[in-house]
């Protein structure tokens, strides 16, 4: 039977992946999937010969047993000795025998190849996801290589170690049946394939739409659990605002949902399942009947006619895995052309041979957008001192961000060029970029590993001394040498619990010992706890020391303690200069800080501010 | 089929697994009683069918047409019926699992929900999820195998009837050595669900490294260490490859086994069977259904151990769920209800001397802004977060059961002079809304989700949005008010995601509103927009807002500065600026602390 659990079993698994509308990952092309599938079985036909040749033996011996049960049934009819059942029952017995030895063999190799293609298929995955290019990952997002490398991957492994050994073993087993009963008296193949039409219409009806209706169910039950975390992880949240009916509704419309989607499927079941279940026990009616038939006219022994009805019942079990396995066929494909799809995409950069003549990072007359027509930048030039330290302010959707994602690299411009001593940032070498130019943002992932194999991902020869001395330089070498373990401790996910400031701490040591001269920090600390953010800013501005910086600012302060002040609108500049002199120029600029502080005639220096109003105080 | 989910999933029996199992089941009491009979006959037509092709061969022998063609007939009959039974029970056990899926989900979202803030700190949301995964299927599934397994008895006793009116020792050699055989079949399983066992446990390993790496990608596409993370994955893998291969070593075998025992014992029950038959003991068609029987016990022997299996599992899985909806909430109400104190009501705490009169907005400024924080926590009686483990304090940070409130400093804060422990919980949420940034975005359509516990309101909608300057976040999601936000705004930047908070408290419209660092993640441009906003928002209405940020305080009719937890200076912000050198430096953090 199929399943009842058919879809529910993945359901869990898909808890993280509704499809999202803004795919941006390719998926490979049937024709594709099938090449490189060949493309793999080539390379292992000798494995797989072995294998299909070991499943055809056995399903050769246990064809036996029935045939030599007929011919006892005829002897036994026309009289014979038990001297000659014994023989016959001891032939049963070896061909048993010899089809477990060879299902043993068989099943082993199976494995071992199975296992096989599926280690280079994910591993081939995992090197394509390490490869894909940095304006993909910035604008990808997490979700559809989540689903892609655990469920596509747990998909195709169902398939590849599952799947495929029990079709293989069901096809085998039902053709060499059916040619056995053609052995047997090829009369009695005839009620076999009389099904063949009806079995097929049908499984096609239902293969065209099981897919996806199990896709669908399996999200709704996605949706369904998305939900209820979201209750719990939110429950603070659905106590202040008052939420609780608002997500009783919720739930009852996610149900609602599933139940939809659950019915639909258990529609196509309800005309599925009975007639393939018809078609298991026509053949049997079918061989019976005709075989009677032939009998009263003599033209078969009632041995033949018993051994073909026994094989005609033996069908139902390889049919019934045969099609169970089909829909798995097509979802554990259509999984392999996801993580296929990944060698789809573009390459983004087209290293060359210039290096960089110094330090000078420049912007000219770039432009950018994200959906063609829609400028996010407008024609901006601007070029970074060695040594600088830039702050960019502006209101949100200015294109900070993605003018600080050009000057890092990640993106190419449309128009103009970005350029670092001389060379489009796009032209070099990604390892070189790193040792130009880093990206500081404020998501700090750990990885799972030691707080060492988190600090020297970039220069992993790194000696303990360097890991060290970049941890001091962040602040953190007290609490990592306080741990039992120090610089072994585990962390990330199964690891030790850092607290984010201290996972912020390690990021940023990794930047230190990485030493990119130039940093472009993207509201780095804009989400820091209160708690730790002075002590995190210390960090920080360990790491910044002797660097040139290009901060994408929300604080003001920022921007009073930087060299040069741009201010941005609307993808272009506005406002440029020292703060003193934009606070003199009376722009935006200087309006913004005087509501800042509440009295523009404050003077501008932080510590003098101090003074002054002290003194005012005092006076 | 019925309507699910239904309006009220009702009271369950929490007292033990099975009585919850039963609750379950008497909720849907004709389904199942359905789905046990339809299951019985499914499994019995099967049943029939080796005893019809006995007759059949019998018929055969005897060169009688007219049975013949009736048993010809009667096994196409039977399988006719396993069809038509077969698919009412499917359709009928289907309903049963979904209705007690939903119906616990139900439970315990309306669980969850009365639990509010309390669940977070008894259980992980990981804990409450696999209910609705793993548990949910595993008591689905013991509900769901009751069809069949009742098929299964049906099926053994009707065989056993059969076989024993055929010949009694030829019967009980069937009868006993097929469970013997189901029996030692298990057993060596064993092995291999210990192997299995260690197969998924690589495979989860694999895929939480998996996980890691498309976590972190952005960071190791930054700053590099792909060679290393490659290497570490294909290690992974070839291990995981390597088990793989020994589970499908123990696997062939077993393969191997499982044909050859029942195997040798049809073929020594048929040798025996023959025997009979050669002596007249038993006719040809008999020895045909022996034959046939040895073969088909399997069937229901293995729906049995599956029922059995299943069961176990819904027991173990009902375990959990009922210790999860017998959790108690920490807020109680108060046994006795205090008056509750009238509109217009001031707002004061004792302990850091903060009061706040009706309609007036007050920026709260701190030295160290934490305190400030958990003042606010202690008006929206909050049992405090966990002080962070900062540098050097010796223990892992690891979510579980912490302690319950702790032990108030002092007389805690009151509305109107009613201490607000003394309010119920429904009323104290109803008046105060203590708003912070950690506040949760829910998945849906925006606008439903700004409206929150209210209706979408065309008019109040588009003026929060603008107080709240999140007008470039609609932008942001395709289809603006009417798009979709995604779960925990994480298609959104951390500024515009707050920005969306901030609309949504100014939405909920309450008397007393608690901002916590609205403007914490915006840039200052934003920031003097939303100062000038929230003001015009909240006219007439209570509201603090918890912040350093000069633009917001300039803003507001009072600050309050607090130092070490009290308020030590008042007034407006360019009073205080002039005054307080603290209040200054705090403000504008212009010097290390």
């Amino acid at each position: 039977m199929m399943p009842v659990t058919a879809g529910r079993a993945e359901a869990d698994q898909a808890a993280a992946a509704v499809p999202s509308a803004t795919q941006i990952l390719p998926v490979a092309a049937g024709t594709a999937v099938r090449a490189h599938a060949r493309r793999a079985m080539a390379t292992r036909w000798r494995e797989l010969t072995v294998v299909v040749c070991l499943y055809a033996g056995a399903t050769l011996a246990g064809l036996v047993p029935p045939r030599l049960l007929g011919t006892i049934v005829t002897m036994v009819q026309r009289g014979t000795t038990a001297g000659r059942v014994d023989l016959l029952a001891g032939f049963i017995a070896a061909a048993l025998i010899v089809q477990s030895v060879l299902i043993r063999f068989g099943a082993l190799a199976g494995g071992k190849l199975g296992e096989a293609l599926l280690a280079i298929f994910r591993e081939d995955f995992i090197d394509g996801v390490l490869g894909l290019p940095l304006s993909v990952v910035e604008r990808a997002g997490s979700g559809d290589l989540v689903t892609r490398s655990s469920r596509d991957v747990n998909e195709l492994s169902v398939t590849a170690r599952k799947g495929v050994p029990a079709m293989l073993t069901a096809a085998l087993t039902v053709s060499l049946t059916v040619g056995a009963i053609a052995l047997d008296n090829p009369l009695l193949v005839v009620p076999c394939l009389i099904v063949v039409p009806p079995v097929w219409a049908v499984s096609r009806w239902y293969l065209r739409r099981a897919p996806a209706g199990y896709l669908r169910e399996s999200a709704s039950w996605g949706v369904l659990t998305d939900s209820l975390a979201e209750t719990v992880e939110g429950a603070r949240t659905v106590e202040a605002l008052r939420l609780g009916p608002v997500r009783r509704a919720r739930a009852d419309a996610d149900i609602a949902a599933c139940y939809a989607a659950e019915r639909y499927t258990l529609r196509l079941r309800t005309f599925f399942l009975p007639a393939a279940e018809a078609s298991y026990i026509l053949p049997l009616a079918g061989v019976l009947a005709f075989g009677g038939y032939a009998y009263f006219h003599g033209w078969c022994t009632l041995g033949q006619v018993t051994a073909a009805a026994l094989y005609a019942r033996a069908l139902v079990t390889p049919m019934d895995e045969l099609i169970g396995w089909l829909d798995h066929l097509q979802t554990g494909t259509a999984a392999l052309a996801r993580l296929l799809g990944l060698a789809d995409v573009p390459a983004d950069r087209r290293p060359g041979s210039a290096r960089p003549e110094d330090e000078q990072l420049s912007a000219s007359q770039v432009s950018h957008a994200y959906i063609a027509g829609h400028d996010v930048l407008k024609q901006i030039s601007l070029d970074v001192l060695p040594g600088e330290r830039i702050a960019i302010v502006g209101p949100s959707g200015a294109g900070k961000s993605t003018l600080g994602r050009l000057l890092a690299g990640i993106h190419a411009p449309d128009l103009g060029q970005v350029t670092v001593g001389g060379v489009p940032l796009t032209e070099l070498p990604l390892e070189d970029l790193r040792g130009q130019i880093a990206l500081v943002t404020q998501e700090h992932h750990l990885f799972a590993g030691t707080i060492r194999d988190n600090i020297t991902l970039g220069v992993p020869d790194a000696g303990d001394q360097a890991v060290s001395s970049a941890l001091a330089a962040v602040d953190a070498l007290g609490w990592v040498q306080v741990l039992a373990d120090g610089l072994d401790t585990a962390v990330g996910a199964g690891g030790r619990a850092l607290s984010a400031p201290q996972a912020q701490q390690i990021a940023l040591a990794r930047l230190v010992l990485a030493n990119p001269h130039t940093l472009i920090l993207d509201e780095a600390t804009s989400l820091i706890d209160p708690r730790s953010a002075r002590r995190l800013e210390r960090s920080l501005s360990a790491v910044l020391d002797g660097r040139t910086v290009v901060a994408i600012a929300h604080r003001l302060h920022t921007a009073h303690d930087a060299d040069r002040v741009i201010v941005m609108e609307d993808g272009q500049i506005t406002e440029s200069g020292a703060h003193r002199q934009l606070i003199e120029a009376q722009g935006p600029y200087a309006a913004l800080w005087s509501s800042w502080h509440g009295d523009s005639s404050i003077p501008v220096h932080g510590t003098v501010e101090n003074t002054d109003a002290g003194g005012r105080v005092g006076g | 089929m019925r309507d699910l989910p239904v309006p009220d999933p009702g009271t369950p029996d929490l007292r033990s697994a099975p009585r919850f199992i039963g609750w379950l089941i008497a909720r849907q009491r004709t389904g199942v009683m359905l789905g046990i009979v339809w299951g019985c006959s499914w499994m019995v037509a099967q049943a029939l069918v080796p005893a019809a092709i006995g007759a059949a061969v019998d018929a055969l022998a005897a060169r009688r047409p007219g049975p013949f063609a009736a048993d010809c007939l009667a096994v196409l009959a039977l399988g006719a019926a396993t069809a038509v039974a077969g698919i009412l029970r499917h359709r009928r056990v289907v309903t049963c699992f979904l209705d007690a899926a939903y119906r616990i989900i139900q439970l315990v979202t309306a669980h969850a929900v009365t639990l509010g803030a309390t669940l977070a700190r008894l259980t992980s949301t990981g804990e409450v999820v696999s209910i609705s995964t793993a548990d949910v299927e595993a008591v689905g599934g013991a509900i769901d195998v009751t069809g069949r397994g009742s098929g299964a008895v049906a099926a053994l006793i009707a065989v056993a009837i059969i076989l024993l009116s055929r010949s009694v020792p030829l019967g009980l050699i069937v009868l006993v050595g097929a469970p013997v055989l189901t029996a030692l079949v298990g057993v060596l399983l064993r092995p291999l669900h210990q192997r299995q066992r260690r197969y998924r446990d690589l495979q989860g390993k694999l895929a939480s490294r998996a996980a890691d790496i498309v976590a972190g990608l952005r960071v190791l596409r930054g700053i590099g260490g792909e060679s290393a993370f490659s290497a570490r994955y294909r290690e992974q893998s070839q291990q995981l490859r390597h088990t793989g291969v020994s589970v499908a070593r123990t696997e062939s075998f077993l393969a191997g086994a499982e044909v050859l025992l029942p195997g040798l014992f049809v073929t020594a029950a048929t040798w025996i069977a023959a025997h009979y038959a050669l002596h007249r003991a038993i006719t040809l068609g008999e020895l045909v259904t022996f034959y046939a029987y040895t073969s088909f016990l399997a069937l229901p022997l293995a729906t049995l151990t599956e029922a059995a299996d299943k069961i176990v599992r819904g027991h173990v899985g009902a375990g959990r769920i009922i210790s999860v909806l017998r959790l108690t909430p920490d807020a109680t109400d108060p046994t006795c209800g205090a008056a509750e104190p009238g509109p217009d009501a001031t707002l004061h705490d004792p302990v850091s001397g903060v009061t706040v009169t009706a309609g007036e907005l007050v920026g709260l400024a701190a030295d160290d802004l934490a305190q400030a924080v958990r003042l606010a926590d202690r008006i929206g009686r909050y049992s405090s977060p966990e002080p962070a483990a900062w540098p050097g304090a010796g223990r892992a940070a690891e979510p579980g059961p912490g302690p319950g409130p702790g032990p108030e400093p002092g007389p805690g804060p009151e509305l109107g002079g009613v201490p607000l422990a003394d309010l119920p919980v429904a009323v104290l949420r109803a008046r105060i809304l203590v708003a912070t940034n950690d506040a949760h975005l829910f998945a849906g359509r925006l606008d439903e989700q700004l409206a929150g516990a209210g209706l979408v309101d065309l008019h109040a909608m588009p003026v929060a949005v603008s107080a709240a300057a999140a007008h470039d976040v609609l932008d942001a999601i395709p289809g603006g008010l009417a798009g979709h936000l995604a779960a925990r705004g994480r298609t959104l930047s951390g500024g515009q995601a707050q920005r969306l908070r901030l609309a949504r408290a100014l939405l909920a419209d309450p008397e007393i509103l608690v901002l916590v660092e609205p403007t914490s993640a915006v840039d200052a441009h934003t920031e003097a927009s939303i100062a000038l906003g929230l003001r015009e928002a909240r006219l007439g209405r209570t509201t603090v807002v918890v912040t350093n940020s000069p633009l917001l305080l300039d803003r507001t009719d009072r600050v309050l500065f607090l130092q070490d937890g009290t308020v030590t200076a008042a007034g407006s912000h360019a009073d205080l600026l002039r005054s307080s050198p603290q209040y200054a430096s705090a403000v504008t953090r212009g010097a290390e602390p």
